[in-house]
């Protein structure tokens, strides 16, 4: 891994405004939850924590993602990527700064959320809210991995970044899915299930991270910090192979 | 080239007026149409539910709360209650209880606003949703049930519903309630004229459970069998109703 390459990226989210920007549309979506939240007719608080908390969480995997994908496609339009290359730094020294440099920009965007959160209940505020975060950062991480590969992938931002989002929503509703497969609306042996478990093989189980409940009711012991670590490692260690074999196989 | 280019600028404006006109025809067409209610939707699987909030259990039963709340309210539309289809309104109730189990929010809505329907009947579906819930043993939910057996008896006037529900509530042990909790099928016996049903309730709560209840509860206790169930020429002979409670 390459310092001043990490550096290169952070200042590119600095310069970028990304930072800025997400701190400003989250002020936006804190204000806008406790808004909402006000309108129900008890619970006004619960209805604002889990609002902010399914906004924010959008907002700034979305954020993420797009930077990521830009940049990216950025680096590669403007020969960046090429000139890398010709200095003394390996491929894999790119990807690896690459995704470090994004997983920092996850870990500052996460306790950004946890502090907006924290400012719309603080009363609420408890072990739950600890999970919550980190397992929201451990989110954003593969997030950024994800976008990181499609953008090395596709040439093109705007598929890369809807392929990306796909990901997102195909990991936060595979719990679902596969509950739907388990029942017995479903023949749990066709051909569609079937295809479904393969699928789920390779997507993260997005929708174990960040459960909204933990803000009101407690951490309730059912997805633990180390579950959340476990498959934030081993799925962004498969996505970062999957770019790296990918980026090393590349001919320019 | 130069007259061409006049020319075409000069249609393009025309167009534009032109258009512009019609959109404003069009304006005038719809200005005061609103896009119809066609009453309660049905709701989803269970199965389903969690995918309004993209998997999240809690932001759905907070966003499909809200919608409940506002059905039939907006776009400066008023639908009565009466007119809302309270079958499709209690499949709601029972599906948001899946998703979060815990929360007053549904409840307290399906009671204290739907509960407000101008033709009680109609929430006859309504009270197996709040006895579901009501017979939970914890976080005061006993609460529920205790209003479905008022809803029962005062509004819909169905007492042996009130008294089949009251059996319920008194039947379950919850985490932390007040005495009456467990008197209540006396009171709607009473209500329904068996007032010596009520009295041998109301005698063997205070035989086995008085040493425990705190001695305000236990007057209130003595008070409502002197006062509310013997006529007076009975509570002048008898001994409970002794002295000043």
């Amino acid at each position: 891994m390459s310092l001043p390459l990490v550096k290169y990226v952070l200042t590119a989210a600095v310069r970028d405004k990304l930072i800025l920007s997400l701190t400003l549309v989250m002020l936006v979506g804190s204000s806008l939850a406790i808004f909402l939240g006000g309108s129900a007719i008890i619970e006004k608080d619960q209805f604002s924590v889990v609002f902010a908390a399914a906004s924010l969480r959008i907002i700034s995997v979305f954020g993420l993602v797009l930077f990521v994908v830009f940049f990216v496609r950025r680096s590669f339009e403007s020969k960046d990527i090429e000139f890398l290359l010709s200095r003394p730094v390996s491929r894999l020294n790119i990807i690896f700064s690459y995704a470090f440099a994004f997983a920092i920009l996850s870990f500052v965007i996460g306790i950004a959320v946890g502090g907006a959160i924290y400012s719309v209940s603080p009363h609420l505020f408890g072990y739950g809210h600890v999970i919550w975060i980190v397992t929201i950062m451990v989110e954003s991480v593969i997030m950024v991995n994800v976008a990181l590969f499609f953008s090395m992938y596709i040439s093109s931002a705007s598929s890369a970044s809807m392929a990306t989002l796909g990901v997102y929503v195909l990991g936060r509703l595979m719990g679902q899915l596969l509950g739907i497969s388990d029942s017995t609306l479903v023949d749990s042996s066709g051909i569609y299930a079937m295809a479904l478990q393969l699928v789920s093989f390779i997507t993260p189980r997005l929708d174990l991270l960040g459960q909204t409940s933990w803000l009101i009711y407690g951490y309730d012991g059912s997805y633990g910090l180390i579950e959340a670590i476990i498959q934030g490692v081993f799925f962004s260690a498969l996505i970062l192979l999957a770019t790296s074999l990918d980026f090393v196989r590349r001919q320019f | 080239m130069i007259h061409n280019n006049i020319k075409v600028e000069r249609i393009i404006s025309i167009a534009l007026v032109i258009t512009l006109f019609l959109n404003i025809l069009f304006w005038f067409h719809v200005r005061y149409m609103q896009a119809s209610w066609d009453n309660v939707p049905p709701p989803p699987d269970k199965k389903f539910a969690a995918v309004y909030g993209l998997g999240d259990t809690s932001f759905s039963y907070r966003l499909n709360g809200v919608m409940l709340q506002n059905m039939g309210d907006v776009g400066g539309r008023t639908t009565s209650l009466k007119d809302y289809d309270y079958n499709r309104l209690t499949k709601w109730f029972f599906l948001q209880d899946s998703l979060d189990p815990l929360s007053n929010y549904v409840p307290y809505l399906a009671t204290f606003y739907f509960g407000a329907v101008q033709e009680p009947e109609k929430f006859r579906p309504v009270l197996e949703y709040l006895k579901e819930v009501g017979m939970r043993p914890y976080g005061e939910k006993w609460r529920w049930l205790v209003y479905a057996i008022q809803m029962a008896k005062n509004n819909m006037g169905d007492k042996d519903k009130a008294l089949e529900l009251a059996y319920i509530l008194s039947s379950i042990n919850y985490d932390d309630t007040p005495a009456w909790v467990e008197q209540m099928p006396a009171f709607v016996l009473t209500d329904k004229g068996k007032k010596k049903e009520a009295y041998a309730l109301m005698l063997e709560i205070l035989k086995t459970s008085a040493d425990k209840m705190h001695p305000n509860e236990v007057n209130a206790m003595k008070y409502y069998i002197c006062q509310k169930i013997l006529e007076a020429e009975e509570a002048k002979i008898n001994q409970l109703c002794e002295g000043i409670f």
